[in-house]
């Protein structure tokens, strides 16, 4: 069992290469000396290396990693040197050859490291270096320990390590005080007024409540308020007026469907598979929908994030509904790009996992775990060794059905008990009418024999010799098969993880499974964990362990990253303004205690988004204007101090969707698929025909995700990549998203939409419809000048469309059309101050 | 909903940049992202090499599939000889498919031109150009299936989402005209990684390339997306931007100073030049009866394909820094698993006489010299058979060309052995391909860096050598 199957697989094939004559120089010269790293060499082993060694290493290395050239670092003329190794790491362990570069090296068992380039060594001298290596790499006059010594290299001072800032578990700090208590609404404010004034910076004055609702709509729902919704907040005079424009957006089914975008960028998902075959995820909406009602019906962020890494271990379930949206999260795991047509498939496999492990790192932990897959992590604390460790949990699940190419991924079925004994029923009643056609032919085949005699041979087909009234059952019993068949429900399924045989990897050398090195133990990365490690049990993958370690109390990341998250999603920038990375390369806190006072809070009220989002919405510091002051952008001119709101782009689903929601053209539906490709069918193969359709008028985040080929509009507008996870989603202007807004037939058919409102309330002055226009564009009235402005536009229109546009009626409506047009491409429909 | 980075003006820096109008048109965009270099500066503006290039910009020849380098540019007599037996050494330890005995090519070979390189009947019009080329008989990938190896010869990588070649470079050296784009792939595949193989991945966005079409629509039809009003006349039009840009004027005017605002007035500048001067490029009834006929768009079988080499030239010399061409036809492309003969055969005649027009056209008007032309495919085939009649995707040996920009020309670098299976001499891994290719732009591969997700990736990833034998 300690021996896997793949590992045993991949021994077999590195031991290949051994010629017979290896193995008797094995016997010659390890068995005295092993291990022997430390011992000096004797006189025959000097002699071996003199004779069989250095020539080998003069002839073939020097030339390009000798004294006059290092190349990727490495030099080999003398001892000092080759313990240590190059840019790929120590060159070798000594007494194992299986876990040497050197040695994997001249192997050729890694495409990415064949050495010597041009042409691989004899087998003799192969077998040469390997026994050099497995006796200790005997070396004249060399200080032996050096080898020992390099091993222990990279291994990290955890105890140091663990001082920095994000490795530390959070602790609540105390609120700092400040001298204008009057602008303090709550502890949020404090930790922001503290180092405004400790600047010398004044926060800018309110936003005023026109602004304030429609940046806070925005925010919360993706959608612009409406005119009615304007309306009630400037009449509510009551000081709770905002709490209760807050409480209502929260409990919008809206806030849902915006806030589970921002989740389904770090999600990476898609509803296909991209990269090499872009087969239809046709059942990852399902997914999509789970987080949407979690985030609705604030599912505590420690649960949420459970059920995706391991829904599929959780207690039992209280019923179906329950069991299946679990099954449905842990669809999280198995969302990402696959290299479906990798004809190596222990590579493929290993590819999957190391996917989900940097998923796993950025998204919930905002550490990129996936850099330690060939070596070290470079800047952060994370070895190899916790990468396998991590590594072998994966591998430990099952994600996929079969690796054979086109591989096919493993899908939970969510069917019910009575669904379930439906099919059941459906299969046993096939299963009879078959029989029945089993049972006749045998019957007529038998009589036909019986009738034949002896030498009688059945024709290969029988059947038309059959009797009449035997064919004519048959052909009954066939048609009641085929309709049993068509009849027979399909149980629903969803992707997902389930579990397979427990097993704990080898860590791969330079990344690759044909260099295997020490089989490590599950575990979780080492620096993190600040209790005494448990291993894990070996029942399960260890993706519950997992989970569990993840949302406990002391982990110092996961509340601080997600905490950061709302933060950026709410004001665009975070406190540590790479929300994916707090590792060492990561950007530092701009203000770590009201981080901290917030991921501690966030734990302490049960891991509830709603509170943090209610919290950070009532502050005066989200309620500030984006009122420019010179003196603060002296001092301060990236804001990070906020001292007043930033100007903001919506993103690309909220511009689509209020340009459809402004024309009266959304449908507001929740939930479902769009996408008309079947499940696992391609999107489009070796031939480029587009098969996925865009044109709904559902809310974005309802439209099909095509890797490879996502919506034009969205990737104009900066659009999460749906293969590369992104919580920090960029902010562009660049012409072809101008394009878009002159030249689409989305903003077209929208304008002409509104345009055709607006006119048809005959009753209404122009006047008075350029104001309907405004307030429903932009939430606000215009101004003299901008009705004067309009208005002179529109006649200008007219004027020009009088040589392409004879019918009056019909120049107005284009008229207007340009007008709400422009108005759809103009700054302050897509720009939230 | 996304921040924008306010770059700050004082009051006179405003008064100044208002002086000359809302346009500052140079700044197609801002960006708020790693890229902290190219703050406050047009991200497509011209950029300095490493150091001198020989090569400005690059038009890459793409064969959907892989095209046999036994067939075509890798004359293998041997092959010929042992036609049926079986292979005397071992296959790879991952192939794509089983495959048979050696199968010999049923085209004939003859030398061509000064230098004597052996051709295929494939490409008697390539062929003429021979002196030119610039063959490289030693390319080996790392994937024999379809995605990856598309993925690896456009990205570097077969597994993961990497920037592509095309944005790489126009994130090193920017681009000359500011009315079109940098990097512009006409006709391109959405199979096999699709966009992820012009995708900018996380390099900043201008760098993505612009799909012009793809393959499944005739180049002919092919179109930016977007590019195109089809409901406003020109004048309508540019009475809606004038009132636009007082909108957002004044919208800017409101909200204090800030870059962003500012620059997007710019960018509906920009589009409206973009979607006048685009459509020029397309336009080729200017070209004369001679150089139609070089293209082969006289003729129906090479005209969609001559179609695109044309286009490429147009903008190659408007100064678009890289320029890829697809031959994808939808049914057949370069992937004869079966049918060598019939396959190969249609495939080569509808791209041979174009791009010898190609050669021929940017070598007569002075271009070839400082643009690199590179031709080939995601791997080469087997020399043993698949079934009666085919060749299986063989990434361990194969063939490309390169010609112009800095290359030798009338040289062949690099071998495979006797057979064709194995690059075995100078072999050049699709790394040192890439290392070689931004060489020749003037640029150290090692040093065209971008920092994402806690480290500094590369187009060659931590490989890749510069085959200097190559370079004139």
């Amino acid at each position: 069992m300690a021996m896997h199957a793949n590992f045993r697989d991949q021994f077999i094939s590195f031991a290949k290469p051994f010629s017979t004559g290896l193995m008797v120089a094995f016997v010659l010269l390890s068995a005295t000396c092993l291990p022997a790293a430390e011992k000096q060499p004797n006189q025959k082993q000097i002699q071996f290396f003199e004779s069989k060694i250095r020539p080998l290493l003069i002839k073939h290395c020097y030339d390009c990693h000798g004294s006059d050239e290092q190349e990727s670092g490495l030099r080999v003329d003398t001892f000092k040197h080759i313990v240590k190794g190059g840019k790929a790491g120590a060159l070798l362990v000594p007494g194992k050859p299986e876990q040497s570069i050197l040695i994997t090296a001249v192997n050729y068992q890694s495409a990415d490291l064949k050495m010597p380039p041009e042409e691989k060594l004899s087998k003799q001298e192969i077998a040469d270096l390997t026994t050099w290596v497995k006796i200790g790499a005997p070396y004249p006059n060399a200080d032996m320990s050096l080898l020992r010594a390099s091993k222990n290299k990279g291994k990290f001072d955890i105890k140091k390590e663990r001082e920095f800032w994000s490795f530390q578990p959070v602790k609540k700090p105390a609120v700092p005080a400040v001298k204008n208590r009057s602008w303090v609404k709550n502890p949020i404010d404090q930790f922001i007024l503290h180092d405004l004034e400790q600047a010398k910076i004044t926060p800018a004055k309110p936003a005023d409540k026109r602004t304030l609702i429609r940046r806070t709509t925005f925010d919360l729902t993706g959608l612009p308020p409406t005119p009615q919704e304007i309306d009630d907040f400037l009449n509510d005079q009551s000081p709770q007026a905002f709490e209760k424009v807050v409480d209502r957006l929260l409990a919008s089914p809206h806030y849902g469907e915006h806030w589970a975008r921002h989740w389904l960028d770090i999600a990476r998902y898609a509803d296909s598979n991209g990269l090499d075959e872009n087969v239809a995820y046709g059942t990852a909406w399902k997914y999509r929908d789970y987080v949407v009602n979690a985030l609705n019906k604030d599912k505590p962020y420690d649960l949420f994030l459970k059920e995706q890494l391991a829904g599929d271990l959780l207690e039992p379930a209280k019923d179906v509904a329950e069991r299946n949206e679990r099954l449905i999260a842990t669809g999280f795991l198995s969302l990402g790009p696959k290299v479906l047509a990798e004809v190596d498939e222990t590579k493929m496999e290993m590819d999957i996992i190391d996917e989900q492990i940097n998923t796993i790192g950025v998204s919930l932990m905002g550490m990129t775990l996936g850099c330690a897959r060939c070596h070290d992590h470079k800047f952060d604390p994370i070895s190899a060794y916790d990468y396998y460790g991590i590594a072998g949990i994966l591998k430990s699940t099952k994600i996929m059905e079969h690796y054979k190419k086109v591989a096919r991924w493993h899908e939970n079925s969510l069917g019910t008990d009575a669904e379930l004994k439906v099919q059941a029923e459906y299969d046993q009643k096939i299963k009879a009418e078959e029989a029945k056609v089993a049972a006749l032919v045998k019957s007529e085949n038998e009589r036909l024999q019986k009738e034949g005699g002896k030498d009688f041979k059945l024709p290969a087909k029988p059947e038309p010799t059959y009797s009449k009234e035997a064919q004519a059952e048959l052909k009954k019993f066939r048609a009641k098969v085929a309709s049993l068949k068509k009849a027979r429900p399909e149980i629903p399924t969803a992707l997902g993880a389930a579990e397979r045989e427990t097993i704990d990897l080898p860590i791969h050398i330079r990344g690759s499974h044909l260099t295997l090195g020490e089989t490590v133990p599950r575990h979780v990365p080492v620096v993190l964990n600040h209790q005494q490690q448990k291993p894990f049990s070996k029942k399960q993958s260890g993706r519950l362990e997992f989970a569990e370690w993840l949302v406990s109390r002391d982990h110092p990341l996961v509340s601080r990253v997600i905490a950061n998250r709302v933060w950026r999603w709410h004001f665009g920038k975070g406190i540590v303004s790479t929300p994916d990375n707090f590792g060492r390369l990561g950007a530092k806190p701009t203000n770590q205690p009201l981080l901290d006072w917030m991921a501690a809070n966030l734990m302490e009220e049960g891991w509830s988004l709603k509170k943090l989002h209610r919290m950070i919405l009532l502050s005066n510091t989200w309620q500030m204007s984006s009122e420019w002051d010179e003196k603060a952008a002296t001092i301060d001119p990236d804001n990070l101090l906020m001292w007043r709101a930033d100007l903001r782009r919506l993103d690309a689903e909220s511009i689509r969707d209020s340009i459809l929601v402004v024309s009266d053209g959304l449908d507001a539906k929740l939930g479902g698929s769009l996408l008309n490709v079947n499940n696992r069918e391609f999107v489009f193969n070796h031939e480029s025909k587009d098969g996925v359709t865009y044109d709904f008028n559902r809310r974005s985040i309802y439209l099909p995700v095509i890797r490879n080929h996502l919506f034009g509009m969205f990737m104009l507008f900066d659009y999460a990549d749906a293969s590369v996870l992104n919580g920090d989603r960029s902010s562009t202007t660049v012409a072809p998203q101008a394009l878009f807004m002159l030249n689409s037939h989305l903003v077209e058919g929208a304008s002409q939409r509104l345009a055709d409102t607006i006119l048809s309330q005959t009753a209404l002055s122009p006047e008075q419809k350029i104001e309907q226009l405004m307030l429903k564009a932009y939430g606000r009235l215009p101004s003299e000048r901008e009705v004067k402005k309009s208005l002179q536009f529109l006649e200008e229109l007219e004027q020009e469309l009088q040589s392409e546009e004879s019918d009056s009626q019909k120049r107005m409506n284009r008229s207007w059309q340009v007008f709400c047009q422009s108005i759809f491409g103009s700054s302050e429909f897509i720009y939230l101050r | 909903m996304s921040i924008l980075p306010q770059s700050l003006f004082s009051r006179r820096d405003l008064l100044k940049k208002s002086a000359v109008g809302f346009g500052n048109l140079a700044l197609l965009s801002m960006l708020n992202d790693e890229a902290k270099a190219s703050k406050g500066q047009d991200p497509l503006a011209p950029k300095e090499p490493h150091f001198t290039p020989r090569a400005k910009r690059v038009i890459f020849l793409f064969m959907k599939g892989g095209p046999s380098h036994m067939d075509t540019f890798d004359y293998k007599p041997q092959l010929q000889k042992y036609d049926g037996k079986p292979l005397p050494f071992d296959k790879p330890r991952v192939q794509f498919a089983p495959t048979g005995n050696l199968l010999k090519s049923p085209w004939k070979f003859k030398q061509y031109g000064e230098s004597g390189i052996h051709v295929s009947e494939l490409f008697p019009n390539v062929a003429e150009c021979v002196d030119d080329l610039c063959i490289i008989n030693s390319l080996h990938g790392t994937n024999a299936a379809h995605g990856g190896a598309l993925l690896k010869l456009h990205t570097g990588s077969d597994a993961f989402v990497r920037p592509s070649m095309g944005s790489w470079v126009t994130y090193g050296l920017g681009t000359e005209n500011q009315n079109l784009p940098g990097f512009i792939t006409i006709c391109p595949t959405l199979a096999h990684g699709g966009v992820k193989n012009w995708s900018s991945a996380f390099l900043p966005a201008p760098y993505q390339g612009t799909p012009l079409g793809n393959a499944a629509v005739a180049a002919e039809q092919a179109q930016i997306e977007f590019i195109k009003n089809g409901f406003l006349s020109r004048k309508v039009q540019r009475k809606q931007i004038d009132f636009l840009n007082e909108l957002n004027r004044q919208h800017q005017q409101q909200t204090g100073p800030n870059q962003v605002l500012e620059d997007r007035i710019g960018t509906f500048e920009l589009a409206f030049r973009m979607q006048e001067e685009v459509p020029q490029v397309q336009d080729i009834s200017g070209e004369t009866e001679a150089t139609r006929k070089m293209y082969g768009l006289d003729e129906e079988k090479t005209a969609d394909f001559g179609r695109q080499c044309l286009m490429a030239r147009r903008f190659a010399e408007r100064g678009v820094r890289f320029i890829q061409v697809s031959h994808s036809d939808q049914k057949v492309q370069w992937d004869q698993h079966g049918n060598l003969l019939e396959g190969h055969g249609k495939n080569a005649k509808e791209v041979d006489k174009p791009i010898a027009g190609l050669l021929k056209d940017l070598k007569q008007r002075g271009l070839l010299k400082d643009t690199l032309v590179v031709w080939g495919g995601e791997f080469g085939r087997t020399p043993t058979a698949q079934g009666k009649n085919g060749r299986d995707h063989n990434p361990e040996g194969f063939t490309m060309w390169m010609a112009g920009g800095g290359v030798k020309a009338g040289f062949q670098y690099g071998a495979t052995d006797e057979f064709g299976y194995y690059a075995t001499k100078d072999k050049m891994h699709i790394h040192d391909f890439h290392a070689t290719i931004l060489h020749l732009l003037g640029m150290n591969h090692e040093k065209l860096t971008y920092r994402y997700a806690g480290r500094d990736f590369r187009l060659t990833d931590v490989a890749g050598h510069v085959a200097h034998g190559v370079l004139a």
